[in-house]
């Protein structure tokens, strides 16, 4: 579905991603982890065409997309929860899933658009609870729920998701990883970028692990999990020295 | 026919493509992080992982050898720490130092994928009784054998020292359905069979899945005329992989290559140019999952050529024909890799200062593999007591065989011999 290839982005003179390959087939949670500043929200943000990417290619569904304006990914059928929710906080809840449909709006498609409101707030009841409240009065699990609603608005095949558990209470975090889950059920396909590398493994089918702007492991998340320098590197199972029984290179 | 790993062995060729490219890219980054020997080589030729584009650029990266396994043993080629290997496996290797192995408990995962892939394609299934029969020198392969067999939930009869009638009586006893050997042991089972009146209709075998040798078309025709069997082979390079890298299917036609997991090239052993399919070349071989021991482009002395035709069977990996010969002086014997200069030291070892002048000659009998080392009789060696000189070719056939794990024989020559035929020390002939 998603095919990425020598990906190559750039701050200024800074190198952000150097040389990414990645895939995500229909259906498949993928998920990408690594420490602050490996490049995960760099290739989110690369993708959905909010920076420009330097070399290489990313494909959709067959067809080139980098170079796209964000708005053209959005209609491609890709969207993304930032990090950091960025919901619009002086609006409503109902208003901020309304906007999320906005290109759908313009297509006339109105009767779907009632219809999968009612599936948002299947989804979160919660949402439907404060249907009018505005959004910025919202915890902070509520509004990440609702940024991922707004997003599902736009009735993406690609979902793009940044950080969903940061700053949210465990109980909480679960509850989303929760939902993430089963939203493939209806067809959603997702790409997760989480520092919380176990919630994310285990909601997950395969991942790659970033380090500097690399791809430095990749496989399905068992082995991840497994694997032993992803524990001790983002699991917190660290030990004392990592070159323990022979000599450093 | 069945597959083992039907998702991976059916793999449509772009999603392969994609694959490969992004387990070669982080296997280059893990390399080049957690390797000093490959930063460095990769250093001297200025090139850096993030120059890898697409597969085919992997020829820009420098190749590997077995002297530099040999260079940097033990643990000089590991890429993770030593507590994350759970099994080290060692072979003698063709230079002054063995060949050292480590693999992580994922590495063994993904060594007993491919060789299930392999035996599953020989048409092992789990309610068969498999019998290991390998000689010493390829132990390791016998426990990779082994433990993906078991993988399958076949039963196993791991290799063993019996003698060949005793395999044979075990054969017919247990009712063994598979059994996993080289082409030349199975040629060599079925001349006792006769010799000892064995029946081959007698024996529940219905496949014979060979390793360590190349399998000539006129061999796999007699074995599988003898036995009413299935033959079918895999190939990999003992010292360093399991035997499941490449394999036959029940076509016969060709080796699907596991190229989720390697990327075989076939390059011109002199230029070290790709060999276009049908040509032959050195089989260079690099992993793409491997975790403990990644190996970058590993020259692997064993000649085959790319076969441009798609397979009967549901597979869509590439196919490369068998081994077709070796380039350089390492020998195989019996699936075993040697290079005269292991025995060359020991001769040194042993006798010191004035070390005698040898020849390695092989030859068959029986179809297996002999191996005769015509030595030089110098005063060094000389004693007019039978005990003493009896005593140091004793001693040197031990150590040959604790090195190579190969059986071998010593005939004492006259120094002027090697003048009279200006035969060449430390030589080889090849008379297999």
């Amino acid at each position: 579905m998603l095919r990425i290839t020598n990906l190559n982005t750039c701050y200024d003179r800074i190198k952000a991603l150097d040389n990414v390959s990645l895939h995500v087939s229909a259906g498949e949670i993928v998920c990408l982890i690594g420490a602050n500043g490996a490049g995960k929200t760099t290739i989110l943000n690369t993708i959905s065409g909010l920076i420009p990417c330097a070399l290489g290619q990313i494909n959709f569904e067959d067809r080139k997309i980098n170079g796209l304006p964000p708005e053209r990914v959005v209609a491609a059928g890709i969207s993304q929860v930032p990090e950091g929710r960025q919901i619009f906080g002086p609006l409503t809840v109902l208003e901020n899933l309304q906007l999320g449909a906005y290109l759908r709006f313009k297509k006339r498609e109105k009767d779907a658009i009632v219809e999968d409101l009612e599936w948002m707030f299947r989804l979160f009841p919660r949402l439907k609870e404060r249907i009018k409240q505005i959004a910025g009065t919202l915890s902070g699990g509520e509004q990440q729920m609702l940024a991922i609603g707004r997003a599902l608005m736009a009735r993406p095949k690609l979902l793009l998701l940044d950080e969903p558990s940061m700053g949210l209470a465990p109980l909480v975090v679960t509850d989303i990883m929760n939902t993430i889950s089963a939203l493939r059920d209806r067809g959603v396909t997702i790409l997760i970028v989480e520092q919380n590398a176990r919630a994310s493994l285990r909601i997950s089918d395969r991942g790659y692990v970033l380090e500097t702007g690399r791809v430095v492991l990749e496989g399905s998340s068992d082995e991840l999990v497994n694997d032993s320098d992803v524990k001790r590197a983002y699991l917190g199972k660290d030990y004392k020295t990592f070159w323990e029984g022979r000599d450093r290179p | 026919m069945k597959l083992w790993d039907a998702k991976n062995e059916q793999v449509a060729k772009g999603d392969l493509e994609q694959v490969q490219l992004e387990r070669l890219q982080s296997t280059l980054n893990r390399a080049y992080k957690n390797v000093a020997f490959y930063r460095k080589q990769f250093d001297s030729l200025g090139i850096h992982p993030s120059a890898l584009a697409s597969v085919q650029d992997i020829t820009k990266f420098p190749i590997t050898t077995r002297q530099d396994l040999g260079d940097n043993y033990p643990y000089g080629l590991f890429a993770v720490p030593l507590r994350d290997i759970v099994r080290i496996s060692s072979s003698a290797g063709t230079t002054v130092k063995p060949v050292v192995v480590g693999y992580t408990k994922g590495d063994l995962k993904v060594r007993d994928t491919v060789t299930a892939r392999f035996l599953t394609a020989g048409g092992v299934v789990d309610t068969d009784v498999v019998q290991i029969c390998l000689n010493p020198g390829l132990l390791n392969w016998g426990r990779a054998l082994k433990e993906g067999a078991e993988s399958i939930g076949a039963l196993v009869m791991p290799m063993s020292l019996m003698s060949t009638s005793k395999q044979l009586m075990a054969m017919q006893d247990f009712k063994t359905s598979v059994l996993l050997t080289t082409p030349s042991y199975a040629m060599h089972m079925l001349g006792v069979m006769e010799a000892i009146s064995i029946d081959a209709n007698s024996l529940a075998l219905k496949a014979i899945l060979v390793v360590g040798e190349p399998l000539s078309a006129d061999t796999r025709d007699r074995l599988e005329s003898s036995f009413n069997v299935d033959v079918t082979a895999g190939y990999g390079p003992s010292d360093v992989m399991g035997p499941g890298v490449a394999f036959e299917c029940n076509q016969k036609k060709g080796f699907h290559i596991s190229e989720d997991h390697f990327v075989l090239e076939i390059v011109d052993p002199d230029s070290g140019n790709p060999s276009p399919p049908g040509k032959a070349g050195e089989v260079v071989l690099t992993t793409l999952t491997a975790r403990a021991f990644p190996l970058i482009r590993f020259r692997t002395g064993d000649l085959a050529f790319f076969m441009d035709q798609t397979c009967l069977c549901d597979r869509t990996l590439a196919l490369v024909s068998g081994i077709t010969g070796y380039t350089g002086d390492v020998l195989t014997i019996r699936g075993v890799k040697a290079h005269p200069i292991q025995i060359e030291r020991l001769l040194n070892g042993i006798f010191e200062a004035i070390s005698p002048r040898f020849l390695v000659h092989l030859y068959k009998e029986n179809h297996l593999d002999m191996v005769e080392i015509w030595l030089e009789m110098t005063d060094t060696i000389f004693s007019d007591e039978m005990k003493i000189l009896d005593n140091t070719l004793r001693k040197l056939r031990q150590q040959i065989f604790q090195i190579l794990g190969l059986q071998v024989m010593i005939k004492l020559i006259e120094a002027s011999t090697f003048d009279h035929y200006a035969l060449p020390s430390c030589g080889v002939v090849d008379d297999r």
